[in-house]
């Protein structure tokens, strides 16, 4: 075999292994962020049932029960875009965490049964959306590192993948103090 | 759970009579041993010089020297056999039910070999597992066990010998997870990217492919003193999360040792690899000395106090 022949082989094989990479980059990225997707869903199937629950008793907490019955249904609606749903998703994360440090001025709410199953599913699904979250970010720098870096950037180019966002993961969250340490004993 | 100076309190005080009797005992035994140890050395080197004046082979002479140290290993574990018995009885059961009442103690029992099998922390396959000092019980409504552990694997010199290797050797612990997972999650000391730099270690371990998918963490120094390797990247974020990453951070320093975890089965295993055999008496020094003191009683601290330590008491509410 010729020596250019040789060359070309190792070209076509390199090219297709920086191709599959890629191509493997990118639906890590979907395939962790359709994980999120359900534990998101998960998470917005419980907010009607809480604000059922705790309305009765919250005068004060109006507004934010409002917010989060909109954010909610803006959440549900189809397609929207990840980086609407990321957004979404910090809004809905913020607002249930005050109401959930709400719950804790009325002893009727606190004592109550139904939201304190509502309490701990919501802090275990928090957990699941946590790692998710992680997953999917370290999911976004491979793949970004990809889009940067020689030589998988020329073919990222070609293909005309473009850069992805990360999930702002919030200081309590980074902490892991998250609503259920409140709610321990 | 008591805390090491609660310890080191019942060690030195309550069980201050003890030790006197095991004190009295060791010397003696350090004299018998430094005693016949003199003559067999002198009976083996009377030996060796009068194969030399017969010019003997080399084979022969390597033979000799075998069979000294073999001997020797035998003398030193029928001296002490008796000691180490009173030791276990009188000194490490008593601590060990100081800690917590519901702990039972086997001297001579080990960790079933199935954890070690089901663990998934070592790809050898063990061919002997042997160990000493089974603790099992439950704290905090937690189940845990953990016992010395030895484990082998055989393969055949290049001569055509049958030898063993040993895989792990140390502190081995289980206990029930406090979380609900499905797949396999193993942290394993970071070997490769401390010897061969970051980018080239993360190569190699992208690669492993005894391994399941590597998993990066988000937690730096997690990353330079772990690697994990896992069966699902969100599960193993479930179980490491950012606070867990810190508090197996202080395991490890705390231990001293190198530490792999693994996440098996709804069972956290952890192995700890002291490298020798642990919770024996020592010979030579004394046991009043406090830094042999600590080393039973940091040991025993360490593995009870996982549950604290790690939190595994605090379960889900969906496992309760």
């Amino acid at each position: 075999m010729s020596t250019p022949l040789i060359i070309l082989i190792v070209v076509i094989i390199l090219l297709i292994l920086m191709y599959n990479s890629l191509v493997a980059k990118k639906n890590q990225v979907e395939n962790i962020f359709a994980s999120i997707d359900t534990q998101l869903k998960k998470r917005y199937d419980l907010i009607p049932n809480l604000v059922a629950s705790v309305s009765k008793y919250m005068e004060h907490e109006r507004s934010i029960l409002e917010d989060i019955t909109k954010l909610r249904a803006e959440a549900n609606k189809p397609n929207i875009s990840d980086n609407e749903k990321i957004k979404l998703d910090a809004q809905i994360t913020s607002a249930l965490g005050s109401i959930m440090i709400a719950v804790e001025n009325y002893p009727e709410l606190k004592a109550n049964e139904n939201v304190i199953h509502l309490q701990h599913t919501l802090s275990e699904v928090e957990e699941q959306i946590a790692a998710a979250r992680r997953a999917y970010n370290q999911a976004v720098t491979d793949y970004n590192n990809a889009l940067e870096q020689i030589p998988t950037n020329f073919m990222a180019n070609a293909m005309g993948y473009t850069r992805k966002e990360v999930f702002e993961i919030p200081k309590e969250q980074r902490e892991n103090v998250n609503v259920k340490e409140l709610f321990a004993s | 759970m008591k805390t090491v100076s609660e310890l080191t309190d019942i060690y030195y005080k309550h069980l201050y009579p003890s030790l006197q009797e095991l004190e009295d005992e060791r010397k003696k035994i350090k004299n018998k041993l430094i005693g016949i140890g003199f003559f067999y050395t002198l009976l083996i080197g009377i030996i060796t010089l009068f194969l030399l004046s017969y010019d003997a082979s080399t084979e022969a002479l390597f033979g000799v020297v075998f069979i000294y140290i073999a001997g020797m290993g035998f003398l030193y574990r029928w001296l002490i056999k008796d000691y180490t018995n009173d030791f276990k009885f009188k000194i490490i059961a008593p601590l060990i039910k100081a800690i917590d009442k519901n702990l039972t103690y086997s001297p001579s029992l080990h960790l079933p070999s199935h954890y070690f099998v089901q663990s998934k922390l070592f790809t050898s396959e063990p061919d002997r597992i042997t160990g000493n000092d089974y603790v099992q019980g439950t704290i905090d409504n937690v189940a845990i066990k953990f016992s010395d552990l030895q484990v082998e694997t055989k393969h055949e010199n290049s001569k055509g010998n049958e030898e063993y290797t040993t895989i792990f050797m140390g502190l081995f612990i289980v206990s029930e997870f406090n979380k609900n997972f499905h797949g396999r999650t193993v942290i394993l000391p970071d070997t490769a990217q401390k010897t061969f730099g970051d980018y080239l270690g993360h190569l190699l371990q992208q690669n492993n492919f005894q391994r399941a998918d590597l998993v990066k963490m988000d937690n730096p120094a997690f990353e330079k003193e772990f690697v994990v390797y896992g069966t699902d990247q969100i599960e193993a974020r479930y179980i490491l999360t950012p606070a867990f990453m810190e508090k197996l951070l202080i395991l490890k320093k705390r231990s001293k040792h190198p530490v792999s975890v693994s996440f098996v089965n709804k069972n956290i295993h952890i192995a700890i690899e002291y490298n020798k055999d642990l919770f024996e008496p020592s010979v030579f020094h004394s046991l009043l000395k406090y830094k042999i003191a600590m080393e039973y009683i940091q040991t025993l601290h360490l593995a009870v106090g996982i549950i604290e330590e790690l939190k595994l008491n605090k379960k889900l509410w969906s496992k309760l």
